[in-house]
């Protein structure tokens, strides 16, 4: 009788056993399978966070007497000063009660606590109040700060992005930092030889996709091991363009000269009081750069081409099977990945002065990559992690410009050191796309 | 549409995987094609879906010959699967998963039009009585449900020639039937159906005509009516068959392995095996049902070592198994046959000697100071090739490319090679052919009319009616009932397996 009643309604009542253990591993807090992970997971942080919250209620009882002092430029960059001066105490009263509140609510809350959130908001404070406790006295200017900040996250947020769009359709992309390279003395050369400012990036974003469609090739055509093919593309960019530098760029420094790629002022927008310099004076980069987040956001989650390239990243034999070319749609990916790639590259060597120097790009591929992790393959949360890089490395470059006593090295691996704790001591767990850096086989 | 297949061959290094195939199915018809693992099935469907390219021979489909050389043409010419292992993305839902490769879009940027997807798969599923919420997430659906949303998929394609490739395999009795009821709804609706399987019954059962594979060529056509299951295997085999295990009756003694209360959990964490008790006499076969994925693998692997207890105990003959030692429970008298060989049964690219002595190696027999005696390892397995009769070219042939069957006939000889007192056989008979299924139960019965306890692991009902003095049941972890080889049924059997236990 029980049969019958089954299937009269199918659908739920007959809901089979097969997935019992699936289903809790996909279903959310608090019942089966990962509670108990989270559990410990969330108590690990609530002790770091605890941990923090001594570290600076150390600080902060140290800090009496200490002035901040920030300034603006309110009009426009190098113009008129805004000045004010925050206790140094007051700053590292806040940072402590934030580590205190996180480690008290994550402790209570468990896994439903939004402590990336919470890092988002307290890290930006923390930040301050480090500066000003090391500046010391001395005034910072936040006008280049924050300019500072935005324009160091161009070239791991693109290069980010570039990670993402290959491994979103299964191809490991460890390569981003030999692509930077070669962007970046690509587009030095290209910009120099012809004289067109333009020509610089165009040249880079092409390059980068040679680069990355030999990669493809290796790991597609050959099956060669993802990990290992990057490394080798890695290493060799190192070596190709070092010793292309000192054989070539060096002796002949007209093909180093590149026209820089200078900041523009958006008409209007640029001359909102203390906004304008920060937001509307930036390299054509950042605006660019933001919009291809945008754009790759929504062409990733909201259109065919997005469907089909996570379905080749998750389970490429389900596209496969339906018709789909995985193979083709993963070479395409590589070559876009490579476009984005090089693009950043070239942001390196022609937003400054100077042109292509020795491994100038100097790791930031590698701190994408760490980008694509801690910001789950979305391409917006990946940016917002390239912030924090480059917001370490604007207070680093802040310090050593005004001759904070710390030794150079430590300050020059401070943005590194947070990346890596941000992204390898307080990720949760996130899920990568289940076939990213195997090999595809048709059969 | 009628489609047939003419004289398909296809060549692999080695095998000649498909001989001269012909096979023909026509609108309206459920084609039952049967054949061991092996016989070549899967190599033909491949080439009907346009994943491999025949050496020789035609596709025609009402009478026009079709080439494909890509899957995407094979869907074109109205050829739909459902592959044994679904071919869905997890973390995609039902719409989705359904309209990938063929997805509605609007606007420059090819954006996905969700909404008329979703709208074509509610009115397809209505349409076919096919019932699945479009919003469900792939990974939060169960396998029967699954399997619907890979029907739906073909259909959405207009796939007039649906092909199962052994569609039952990780579904419940109960769910089997509701997969017939669509089968022949569809083919009531015109459309012509391949069913693949190696299980008799059910070709017997769905099909209007039933071509039988043999290595690779056709071993011959039937229809249901005409057909016997011993027929069937006889075809499918080349010789007769023992359909039916035959054994003595059992001499029950003290009990062997006893199990209380046990919990273990799964690699994320969740509770895999729930408060299990149970324990396996002397002489005695328990054999444990229920369909893959419901801690089945977990229990195990638990007792034998390879998983970590939770809580609860474990005792072999009255003392306590500590887990996470496999070498002391192997030692202590249990022989594991695991549920996958690959993996955990031999180690492929070592020779059939090596995979002989894997767990036994560090006994004084074959090592002393770490040096291996070859001699003595040589002449043991010598012996233990000949006893359990393996095919193999000689004892220092790598494991791999032996057959599946002597594959597990080595692993069955290692496992006996030592004093038995418990056998635990997670499903040991899985992608064998019916010779080696015969081989291994007769040599599992004579253990246990040796006198050791047996637990008989498997998804497949027949082997669990077949072999079970009890049969105990597991559903999300539990074990829903326990009975004796009188009182189960298949259908109170297959009940259990989906959890319902009045």
């Amino acid at each position: 009788m029980s049969a019958k009643k089954k299937s009269a309604a199918p659908s739920r009542s007959k809901a089979a056993p097969v997935t019992a253990t699936k289903r809790l591993r996909t279903s959310s807090v608090g019942d089966g399978a990962d509670a108990h992970q989270q559990l410990i997971a969330s108590r690990v942080r609530a002790g770091l966070f605890a941990f923090f919250a001594l570290l600076s209620l150390a600080i902060t009882s140290g800090s009496a007497g200490v002035e901040g002092k920030f300034a603006f430029w309110a009009d426009k960059v190098g113009g008129t000063d805004i000045s004010f001066s925050i206790p140094v105490i007051l700053l590292w009263a806040i940072v402590t009660a934030g580590f205190g509140a996180m480690a008290g609510l994550q402790l209570t809350r468990g896994a439903t606590f939004k402590w990336r959130l919470a890092i988002g908001l307290v890290s930006p404070i923390l930040v301050f109040a480090l500066l000003a406790r090391l500046l010391d006295g001395t005034t910072a200017n936040l006008t280049v700060f924050f300019t500072s900040t935005l324009s160091y996250a161009i070239p791991v947020g693109i290069g980010a992005l570039a990670g993402i769009v290959a491994e979103r359709s299964g191809f490991l992309n460890i390569a981003i930092e030999g692509k930077l390279l070669f962007g970046a003395m690509i587009g030095s050369i290209a910009s120099s030889l012809t004289g067109i400012a333009i020509a610089g990036p165009i040249a880079g974003a092409i390059f980068g996709a040679g680069v990355s469609l030999f990669l493809a090739w290796l790991g597609i055509r050959y099956k060669v091991d993802q990990i290992i093919a990057g490394t080798v593309i890695n290493i060799g960019a190192v070596g190709v363009t070092t010793f292309a530098y000192l054989r070539v760029l060096q002796p002949h420094s007209e093909f180093n000269r590149p026209i820089g790629i200078s900041p523009i002022q958006i008409p209007v927008l640029s001359e909102i009081p203390i906004l304008g310099p920060i937001l509307f004076s930036l390299s054509p980069y950042f605006y660019l750069s933001v919009g291809l987040v945008l754009f790759f956001t929504y062409m990733i989650y909201r259109t065919r081409w997005g469907l089909r390239l996570r379905a080749a990243g998750e389970q490429p034999n389900a596209a496969g099977t339906v018709g789909i070319d995985v193979v083709k749609l993963r070479y395409r990916a590589m070559i876009i990945a490579g476009l984005l790639a090089g693009f950043a590259g070239s942001y390196i060597s022609l937003s400054g002065t100077g042109g292509f120097g020795v491994n100038t790009s100097a790791g930031k591929g590698f701190i994408a990559l760490a980008a694509v992790i801690f910001g789950a393959w979305n391409p917006i949360y990946a940016f917002g992690a390239s912030l924090i890089f480059g917001m370490t490395t604007a207070a680093t470059t802040l310090l050593s410009g005004l001759g904070v006593s710390l030794p150079p090295q430590i300050l020059l691996s401070m943005p590194y050191v947070v990346t890596i704790i941000v992204v390898a001591g307080l990720i949760g767990r996130v899920r990568a796309p289940a076939s990213a850096g195997r090999p595809y086989d048709q059969g | 549409m009628r489609l047939e297949l003419q004289k398909i061959t296809k060549q692999f290094p080695g095998v000649l995987a498909n001989d001269r195939i012909s096979i023909s199915v026509d609108k309206g018809q459920v084609l039952g094609l049967l054949g061991e693992n092996g016989a070549g099935k899967t190599t033909l469907m491949n080439i009907l879906s346009g994943l491999y390219r025949p050496d020789s021979g035609k596709i025609l489909i009402d009478g026009k010959e079709r080439i494909f050389r890509d899957p995407a043409q094979a869907i074109d010419a109205g050829i739909g699967m459902v592959h044994q292992h679904f071919m869905l993305v997890p973390v995609f839902d039902v719409t989705e998963s359904v309209v990938l490769g063929n997805e509605p879009t609007k606007g420059p940027l090819g954006s996905f039009d969700r909404a008329t997807a979703r709208a074509q798969v509610v009115e397809l599923s209505k349409k076919h009585g096919l019932h699945v919420d479009p919003d469900a997430k792939i990974e939060s659906l169960p396998v029967g449900v699954r399997q619907r949303v890979e029907i739906l998929k073909a259909l959405y394609r207009k796939s007039d020639i649906l092909v199962l490739d052994e569609p039952s395999a990780v579904l419940t009795p109960q769910e089997t039937e509701e997969l017939f009821d669509i089968i022949r709804g569809l083919a009531k609706g015109g459309t012509s159906v391949i069913f693949i399987t190696h299980k008799l019954n059910e070709v017997i059962a769905v099909a209007d005509k039933i071509t039988v594979l043999r290595r690779g060529a056709v071993a011959g056509e039937t229809t249901p009516k005409k057909a016997t299951a011993a027929k069937l295997a006889e075809m499918m085999v080349g010789r007769e068959v023992q359909l039916t295990v035959s054994r003595s009756k059992s001499h029950v003694a003290e009990p062997i392995l006893q199990v209380k209360g046990l919990n273990v959990l799964n690699d994320a964490g969740g509770r895999a095996v729930n408060d299990v008790t149970f324990e396996v006499r002397s002489g005695e076969i328990l054999a444990v049902a229920g369909v893959q994925g419901n801690g089945q693998t977990e229990l195990v692997e638990a007792l034998t070592g390879l998983r970590l207890v939770d809580s609860g105990t474990v005792a072999l003959e009255k003392k306590p198994l500590h887990a996470g030692s496999p070498r002391e429970i192997a030692m202590a008298g249990v022989a594991h046959i695991p549920e996958d060989r690959n993996r955990d049964g031999m180690i492929k690219g070592m020779t059939v000697a090596e995979n002989y002595i894997l767990n036994t190696y560090h006994l004084p027999q074959y090592s002393k100071n770490g040096l291996l005696n070859r001699k003595a390892i040589a002449a043991a397995t010598e012996q233990a090739v000949k006893d359990f009769d393996v095919r193999t070219p000689s004892i220092n042939t790598d494991i791999g490319s032996l057959s599946g069957g002597n594959q597990q006939k080595v692993i069955v000889a290692r496992e006996f090679s030592r004093n038995v007192r418990l056998v635990i056989a997670a499903q040991p008979t899985r992608g064998l052919d019916v010779g080696s299924i015969e081989y291994i139960h007769r040599r599992i019965v004579e253990q246990r009319d040796a006198g050791a306890a047996v637990l008989i692991v498997s998804t497949e009902l027949d082997e669990v009616l077949a072999l079970g003095d009890r049969v105990a049941v597991m559903y999300e972890g539990r074990i829903v009932g326990i009975l004796d080889a009188k009182q189960a049924t298949r259908e109170r059997v297959g009940l259990l397996m989906g959890g319902i236990t009045k």
